[in-house]
């Protein structure tokens, strides 16, 4: 369905990138359409990656393996056999756990042993750590890019987590290191005249009758601990933009063409755009195909009913007002259909009048089944690829 | 069981982009055309009650969109500002020590506090009370984030009554916990479509809800079922269908459309047939408008459709018990 243009030029950016970052709002079908990249790279001879976010059982289930864990596993090649695929290179897929990738990130940039421990044993560490605004989208880029550095992969697909209040991605390294680096906070935790030392400044009572003097301290503990990752954090988080931003990288914006769909796809684009990333281009799943044209829609029940014989022996058995009958049914359920592909196209066309008309647009359309399975992925990918 | 329409607090969680602000907006409107006055709330998203209602934008401030029906949407920030000046009644106080800088980034930092103070004005409008003592308001519904970050909502009040023993926040948290626990007072409605993905999510949701959070489930909610155009029978004639019968002429594109939404309803029906044989709470099934606006007609329509199956079913639990 996506016009051989676009999908030529998408699959040629493809093969010239190295790291492909899937961005989009929750249920767009962002997962899938990250696999279905790697899977594009495998056959054409690559060794590709699709590192996902999503406790994306499914996912695990569409390629064949029974789970995903922390570490890459191969796809085995006799599942790509068995729906007739010939992969020239290698499809591996891995599912971050964010609770293993944060510790992880705690035992790399601790500057000691009693540092570490220190984080690892805090009890709002344990509760909040793959939650804190940011956290799960820097681990998701830290992660990325130690498997980017390790030049094992020749393309690595990062489905990103699937929040909408944290649109940014690209931001979210650095809005954790300023959190945490943020100069007042200094003031919170020095030793001596910081806030949280001084048990009887009037600012700290005054919170204490909100919080208790309990919660303080356990929060003074936890940001003081965190606090140490800092410098860790901060070094890590400028590699980690400079990869997104550089020219191995391409950010795919995955959406589906409702309003708010289209709308945030936008946004998107704007925003990664101000951050100096490259936006490649935009997959626009689940269109509703125009089966009907709209000038068809008028004809007469009788033309249709006549036009329809042969559907089947017991149609063709009824007797010609049971046919007009059916005939004015698969009419109206067509009409009902074109009122959305109507509706699809305009929310496309909106989205193609507000961005550069260098980005493709690819459109899949909407399939009447779900997605769960290798030779589904590979249908996926023959409308996405081979328009 | 009390029903979903005397609960003090409804809210609506499922998988992102199921249609959550759509059905919120639906039995919102549907308490306030019962005479409840019901106020609507939005958890610091960008505005789609507007869109959905013609009202003005709705901000932090309470408008009215509707007869008896009155919409905010919170904001952290401005929250925090009206129960930092409900408990220290001076706002050059709150003002020294809030909006001093460095409690402002301490502020910033600390873990689940938005959450909080969302969750916390969302229980203080619900237990609000006028000078007779009688409660403000009818109903609240809110509009919940998505499933993940909607335990992690929830969970907030349970996270701090087991890290604290003792202390204002403490006993805070342990008030709109027990809230939320109290089948009476609170109901949380699962809103998903009959997919594969969807379908997985809310059944897990609800699992952790159950078991974990120990929280009262109100209704779960099927959105966009197909209303079957075709019998049958003429579904299995579609179905079986020569694929190319009627190649490049329009008829075929005719056969191809029945036959999407002959295979769209086979598929729908067994996830519904999988969620039904699984819940045991109320099940409303919503039918796909072929239209995509959500506009105040459409959720009118909704607002209809669940207060008649919502009706069906207390009616046959009645006679059943």
């Amino acid at each position: 369905m996506a016009s051989t243009d676009a999908s030529n030029q998408f699959a040629d950016l493809i093969s010239r990138r190295e790291v492909v970052v899937c961005v989009g709002s929750g249920g767009v079908g962002k997962t899938t359409t990250s696999a279905v990249i790697a899977l594009h790279a495998a056959l054409e001879g690559r060794k590709a990656l699709v590192l996902t976010i999503d406790p994306a059982k499914r996912l695990a289930n569409s390629l064949g393996v029974d789970a995903l864990d922390n570490e890459p596993t191969r796809i085995p090649i006799d599942r790509f056999e068995e729906v007739g695929l010939e992969p020239k290179g290698e499809l591996w897929a891995m599912m971050l756990d964010m609770k293993k990738s944060f510790d992880h990130l705690v035992d790399r940039h601790a500057p000691d042993e009693k540092s570490r421990q220190a984080i690892l044993n805090n009890k709002l560490y344990q509760y909040f750590s793959t939650s804190l605004a940011g956290t799960q989208e820097y681990a998701a880029a830290e992660r990325l890019y130690e498997i980017y550095t390790n030049g094992e992969y020749d393309l690595i697909v990062l489905d990103t987590p699937p929040t909408s209040h944290a649109l940014d991605f690209l931001e979210a390294p650095n809005r954790l290191v300023d959190a945490i680096n943020s100069r007042a906070m200094q003031f919170l935790y020095r030793p001596t005249s910081g806030l949280l030392s001084v048990g009887t400044n009037y600012v700290i009572k005054t919170l204490s009758r909100f919080t208790g003097g309990e919660m303080l301290s356990e929060l003074g503990t936890f940001l003081k601990a965190f606090s140490t990752l800092f410098a860790g954090f901060q070094e890590r988080a400028g590699k980690v933009r400079e990869l997104m931003t550089s020219d191995v990288t391409t950010f795919t914006v995955i959406t589906a063409p409702t309003a708010g769909n289209i709308d945030e796809a936008i946004y998107f684009h704007k925003k990664l755009g101000a951050d100096h990333a490259r936006v490649g281009g935009f997959v626009t799943n689940r269109v509703h195909p125009a089966w009907v044209p709209r000038a068809e829609l008028s004809r007469p029940s009788g033309q249709l009913s006549r036009e329809l014989s042969g559907l089947s022996q017991a149609y063709d058995a009824l007797d010609r007002d049971a046919q007009k009958e059916f005939a004015r049914k698969i009419r109206s359920n067509a009409t009902d259909f074109q009122v959305l592909a109507d509706l699809d196209a305009e929310a496309i066309e909106l989205l193609r009048d507000t961005i550069p008309r260098k980005i493709p647009i690819l459109r899949v359309p909407y399939f009447a089944h779900d997605i769960h399975s290798l030779a589904g992925l590979d249908h996926v990918r023959r409308s996405l690829f081979v328009a | 069981m009390t029903s979903l329409y005397d609960r003090r607090m409804v809210l609506f969680s499922g998988k992102g982009g199921v249609g959550k602000t759509t059905l919120a907006s639906a039995f919102a409107l549907s308490c306030a055309r019962k005479g409840q006055r019901t106020l609507l709330i939005e958890l610091n998203v960008k505005d789609r009650l507007n869109a959905i209602f013609g009202s003005v934008e709705v901000g932090p401030e309470i408008v009215e969109i509707e007869q008896n029906l009155f919409a905010v949407n919170i904001s952290p920030r401005v929250a925090m500002e009206e129960y930092g000046l409900m408990k220290l009644r001076v706002k050059v106080v709150y003002k020294a020590v809030f909006e001093n800088r460095v409690v402002q980034s301490f502020l910033r930092v600390v873990p689940g506090l938005n959450d909080l103070l969302m969750l916390g004005k969302s229980h203080f409008h619900a237990m609000e009370v006028d000078s007779s003592g009688k409660f403000i308001w009818d109903k609240i519904v809110i509009d919940a984030p998505a499933t993940g970050h909607g335990i992690f909502f929830l969970k907030i009040p349970s996270v701090i009554t087991s890290i604290l023993e003792s202390g204002p926040m403490f006993s805070d948290a342990k008030k709109i916990e027990e809230f939320l626990r109290d089948p009476k007072m609170t109901a949380i409605n699962l809103v998903t479509l009959p997919e594969e993905m969807p379908v997985n999510e809310t059944l897990e949701l609800r699992q952790t809800l159950v078991d974990e959070l120990k929280m009262p489930i109100g209704m779960i909610v099927a959105n966009s079922v197909y209303e079957p155009v075709f019998d049958e029978q003429e579904l299995q004639w579609v179905l079986d269908a020569d694929p190319d019968k009627f190649e490049d002429t329009q008829t075929q594109g005719f056969v191809d459309a029945a036959k999407f939404r002959a295979q769209r309803v086979e598929m729908q029906a067994e996830y519904l047939e999988r969620l039904e044989n699984t819940l045991s709470e109320p099940f409303v099934r919503v039918p796909y408008y072929f239209t995509e606006r959500f506009d105040f007609q459409t959720i009118a329509k909704i607002a209809d459709e669940i207060d008649e199956q919502l009706g069906e079913e207390s009616g046959s639990q009645r006679s059943a018990g």
